[in-house]
């Protein structure tokens, strides 16, 4: 070993020249931006494309949208979803879901469901926090499905914008479909969108 | 008849040529183009096409082009020609069918996802497949709903007017209940009148509808197809034995559709003859019971008066111990068994060879007891067959039709659809000869009403016509000259002015049935609830088989004399033994070889011959005492027979009453034992229908609660008796059936038996027939002026269909007697006024209704109710020979109340 070599070693080790190295990495770092965020004290931004809970929407009039037709049924991988449809009967030839459960736990998150969906009742929203003790209670029926559209009506409504299925309110009632309106007399004028 | 096959079975059509695609083709003389090209296998979409009936040519689908044509020309209403060269495909082809779909999407509603039709939609299917994406000028309907009928919805703004609907019901089922109507500038469909729908209730038109506007209110919005489980089986309800599918959804049946669709659209029209596929009310809309509320889910036994529910083990072994202990205190023949003919054949073979085998008695009877075995036994008595000789396509192609007393499109509606066929598609002329005004008479080219209760004395007069007038068939006649000696003898103090006075038929018309009868070269009788059920059923049955012997209709192929049963199984009841007076395979019990056969494939003695009893001697010895045990599997006696016969007094003698049924029913409530058993939705199994067809019946859900079918009951049963049967499923009993019965089940295609008289003639005929034709004693002076009749409804069958609620929605019980309206006027009678009627059994107060079925001089109650319990007024009449109790008609008075 040379004594150029020998030097430097002994000055390294009466310098902690290691530890100053090392600690090069630490002290860059406080100058930084931090990479992580205090969740659930801070919460991320979601883009509106997120494929979080589902939801059941309303039209702003309060109606339900859903139509009970059963395609998210047929649609759904997981078969997570079950639709029990009737008549209503205070609107002859109104179909509307009487029962509508998501079972969550099997959920896939794939938003087939949402696109099979002829009127755009259901919606992906930016929720994904519903942990629970109890499993049962990730059997969404259909009034926490409601609750849940209510509650993040804008996130949905996002939602569908941003996968093209709905451009705007305005729009919302227009669809691939013309669903007879029900008519309570042969007199009855057609409905403003469809005349 | 438009442009069908010449659809005279006696006239073969001549056979054209024509090319097809390049391809030359043979087809008959007449056939629509649209046939021709089916026959091939080349489809062509067509909307309003069924092949049941004639082409309408509405939809504008079934294009082709003609050489020689400039537009293209529509296959369906075209008739084929020597030398016509078709193309059927081609992308201007495919341009010009698209249109057609446009056309008729542009006024359809958008609206698959709540369509109960959506994935089963003809327009939808076609515009998937001619690739309509994009329609211009949509204009819309807004048509209200019609919901007015009971179980029907007519959506017409989903209606493109092909008139399948229309076709279907005045074409195959001559109802005629729809019509076209311009509403609100669209042509719709409509009851009648745009009454509300007022109608047999088939649902044919509902199966025929190729878009969702006709729907079906029992399943509307409920499920989509892709959903249901589909199942064929055959239906439950009469003895028509039509094949159905019964679309259940886990537990729970949705609802039923038949082979009649817009789906099966193609075929031949001669294929008809041996059924259209489609349903009536009953199998279509009376499915409801099969997952009613209160169906029998678990045992019941009897604890201190009442009934308790038990788990199926404890019920087993109390059972099993009360039986043994009464079978080693009383011996066998203090047991007896009584069964429904709606249970399967698999079923009946096992409980006659439980009450034969494991308990050993002979106390045994099926509810073919009520009516069938007096054609049953008469049948096998003079020509060696019990059953009907004929099959639907014999009565399709019939040229003379007789119906005595045979309601038939109320008590068998698929039969009745044959005989409909035969008097549109095959002209064949139609005699009716009943005392009420039923449907069939309204469409029959001789339609008479006799006096009630005179069947009997009509086929006297008919004989005596037939031999009056020479229309004797020599040749078969000249067989066996001494029995037609005796005949005459027998026949030679009937007088025909004495029987027009007492049956209200005037001499003439004896003389023309007479002559339609023996002159046409293929005549058929059918005698159903007016003679089997009736005194002297057994009598008039041989009278029958005279009739058609001296015109030499017996055993001539497309001839015969036939019946209909009203259960479904009555038939199967027979064959499988199921009766006192028959072993399996309808051998006769004290027939030596037979016995030998079945006592060692069951390795027992057989009971001895003699012994045995049938369903009113049952009764009878219960009342007595000398039966102290009896097991009833389906039946209801009680509800059925009169209280005359006092039921009740004989069922609470017993020391054990095991009843076994999916319902608590009157029987039920009296029983220890109470064994909740599966529907025919829930098990496998065989039908025999009334041709002698034996039908399959498949499991179409997982049974009800704790309820397990009767096979299954009764194999541990006998087990726990002591028998060593091993049987896992139907199948291995069907194997049994199979090995014992050789060619029973035959593919469900009955063997061809002629039947022959000969050996009947020549011995012991001479004797017989000389008591069977008494002079007519005018017994014509009845103190009481009215006859009350009791019979089927067409909504109905037994007590069954009361079940249902969609069956009871459409025919409730209106607790009315009905009569005719002029009776009415005469006694001052409003709808819904009370009467007190009388019997000689007593008297009831009941209201009167209208009902323009309704004879003057009759009143009509039907069967299916006991509320309020007309049939108690009923007296019963038991044939000596065949024991069939006889208590559907009585001489009443109606006086204002």
């Amino acid at each position: 070993m040379s004594v150029a070599a020998l030097t430097k070693k002994i000055l390294h080790a009466a310098l902690f020249y290691e530890i100053w190295d090392a600690m090069k990495v630490t002290f860059r770092h406080m100058l930084h931006r931090p990479m992580t965020f205090q969740y659930p004290r801070e919460q991320r931004t979601i883009p509106d494309t997120h494929r979080g809970a589902l939801g059941l929407l309303r039209y702003d009039d309060g109606q339900e949208r859903c139509v009970g037709c059963d395609l998210c049924e047929v649609a759904c991988p997981s078969h997570c979803i079950k639709v029990i449809s009737a008549e209503d009967t205070t609107r002859p030839l109104q179909r509307y879901a009487s029962e509508f459960y998501i079972d969550i736990t099997k959920c896939v998150f794939c938003g087939y469901c949402v696109e099979a969906c002829p009127v755009n009742a259901l919606a992906m929203t930016k929720m994904y926090e519903y942990s629970t003790h109890d499993k049962r209670s990730l059997l969404f029926d259909k009034k926490r499905l409601y609750d849940i559209g209510e509650r993040h009506l804008e996130d949905g409504k996002k939602y569908l914008y941003a996968h093209n299925q709905e451009k705007d309110v305005e729009q919302s009632r227009e669809y691939r479909y013309y669903f007879p309106q029900s008519v309570q007399k042969s007199t009855q004028s057609p409905p403003k969108h469809l005349s | 008849m438009g442009l069908k096959p010449a659809t005279n079975p006696d006239v073969e059509a001549a056979t054209i040529e024509l090319s097809i695609d390049g391809k030359s083709v043979t087809a008959k003389d007449g056939v629509s183009l649209y046939d021709v090209i089916a026959m091939t296998g080349k489809i062509i979409p067509a909307m309003c096409y069924h092949y049941t009936f004639d082409p309408f040519g509405s939809c504008g689908m079934c294009l082709v082009m003609q050489e020689g044509k400039k537009a293209p020309v529509r296959s369906c209403t075209a008739k084929a020609a020597a030398g016509m060269v078709i193309r059927t495909e081609g992308e201007d082809l495919f341009l010009a069918r698209k249109k057609a779909v446009e056309k008729h999407l542009s006024v359809h509603p958008l609206d698959c996802p709540v369509c109960d039709a959506d994935g089963h939609c003809e327009l939808q299917d076609m515009a998937f497949q001619h690739g309509v994406t994009n329609l211009a000028n949509a204009k819309q309907k807004f048509i209200p709903e019609d919901t007015r009928s009971p179980v029907l919805d007519f959506n017409m703004n989903r209606c493109i007017a092909c008139a399948e609907c229309i076709n279907v019901c005045k074409d195959v089922l001559m109802i005629d209940a729809l019509q076209f109507m311009k509403k609100g500038g669209f042509n719709q469909v409509v009851a009648k009148g745009d009454l509300p729908l007022n109608c047999e209730f088939c649902g044919d038109c509902l199966a025929v509808c190729p878009v969702g506007a006709i729907t079906n209110k029992f399943s509307k919005y409920l499920y989509k197809p892709w959903q249901i489980k589909k199942t064929t089986t055959t239906c439950n309800y009469c003895g028509d034995g039509c094949q159905m599918y019964l679309e259940t959804k886990d537990e729970e049946v949705v609802r039923v559709t038949s082979p009649l669709s817009w789906k099966n659209k193609w075929g031949d029209r001669s294929e008809t003859a041996k059924g259209h596929g489609g349903l009536c009310v009953r199998g279509r809309f009376g499915f409801e019971y099969l997952d009613s509320q209160d169906r029998l889910t678990q045992p019941l036994v009897r604890e201190g008066g009442q009934l308790v529910r038990k788990p199926w083990l404890e019920t087993m072994h109390l059972l099993v111990d009360r039986l043994t202990e009464i079978k080693s205190k009383y011996g066998a023949d203090a047991i007896g068994g009584l069964v429904t003919a709606r249970c399967t054949n698999e079923e009946l073979y096992l409980f006659q060879k439980l009450m034969r085998a494991g308990v050993g008695t002979n106390n045994i009877d099926s509810s073919a007891r009520y009516g069938h075995m007096n054609f049953v036994l008469a049948s096998k008595h003079a020509v060696g067959l019990g059953r009907m000789p004929n099959d639907w396509e014999d009565l399709t192609k019939a040229k003379a039709i007789i119906l005595i007393g045979s309601n038939i499109t109320e008590t068998n509606p698929l039969t009745a659809v044959r005989v409909k066929e035969a008097v549109r598609v095959y002209k064949a002329q139609v005699v009716t000869l009943d005392s009420a005004i039923t449907n069939i008479a309204k469409l029959a080219s001789h339609p008479f009403l006799i006096k009630p209760g005179t069947e009997g004395m009509v086929i006297d007069g008919l004989v005596k016509a037939v031999i009056d007038q020479d229309l004797v068939d020599e040749e078969t006649v000249g067989k066996h000259p001494k029995a037609f000696e005796a005949l005459k003898s027998a026949v030679a103090n009937v007088s025909l002015e004495q029987a027009s006075v007492l049956t209200g038929l005037p001499v003439a018309a004896f003389k023309e049935i007479a002559a339609i009868f023996a002159e046409s070269p293929r005549s058929i009788v059918l005698c159903a609830e007016g003679i089997v059920r009736r005194p002297n059923g057994y009598q008039n049955v041989l009278k029958v088989m005279d009739l058609a012997w001296i015109t030499g209709k017996l055993g001539r192929a497309g001839c015969g004399v036939n019946t209909v049963t009203e259960e479904p199984n009555e038939q199967g009841a027979v064959d499988m033994g199921a009766a006192p007076e028959f072993l399996p395979g309808q051998a006769r019990f004290d027939d030596p070889g037979a016995r030998e056969r079945f006592a060692t494939a069951w390795d027992i003695s057989l009971p001895p011959v003699g012994s045995g009893a049938h369903l009113i001697e049952i009764l009878k010895r219960c009342k007595g005492g000398q039966i102290k045990a009896l097991y009833i599997l389906g039946e209801n006696p009680l509800a059925t027979l009169p209280a005359s016969m006092e039921v009740r007094a004989a069922l609470e003698r017993l020391e054990l009453l095991v009843v076994q049924d999916p319902f608590l029913t009157d029987t039920g409530k009296l029983a220890h034992f109470v064994l909740p058993a599966c529907t025919y939705a829930e098990k496998d199994g065989t039908f025999t229908n009334l041709e002698g067809r034996v039908l399959r019946v498949r499991q179409a859900m997982d049974p009800l609660g704790e309820s397990v079918p009767d096979w299954h009951i009764l194999t541990a049963l006998a087990n726990a008796m002591g028998c060593q049967w091993e049987y896992q499923s139907a199948n291995d009993i069907q194997a049994e059936i199979m090995k014992l019965l050789p060619g029973y089940y035959n593919l469900g295609q009955p063997r061809k038996i002629a039947p022959v008289p000969d050996q009947y003639l020549s011995n012991g005929y001479t004797a017989e027939v000389k008591g069977r034709y008494q002079p007519i004693s005018p017994s014509g002076e009845h103190t009481r002026p009215f006859s009350l009749l009791m019979g089927q409804l067409l909504a109905h069958s037994g007590k069954m269909s009361t079940q249902a609620p969609g069956l009871i929605k459409i025919a409730p019980n209106t607790g009315k007697l009905r009569m005719n309206i002029r009776d009415m006027e005469r006694l001052g009678l409003q709808d819904g006024a009370k009467v007190r009627v009388t019997s000689d059994r007593g008297s009831l107060q009941l209201g009167v209704q209208p009902d323009q079925s309704i004879a003057p001089g009759t009143c009509f109650f039907p069967e299916h109710f006991n509320e309020p319990p007309v049939k108690d007024l009923m007296t019963v009449l038991v044939d000596t020979t065949t024991g069939v109790p006889s208590f559907k008609q009585i001489w009443v008075s109606v006086e204002p109340a």
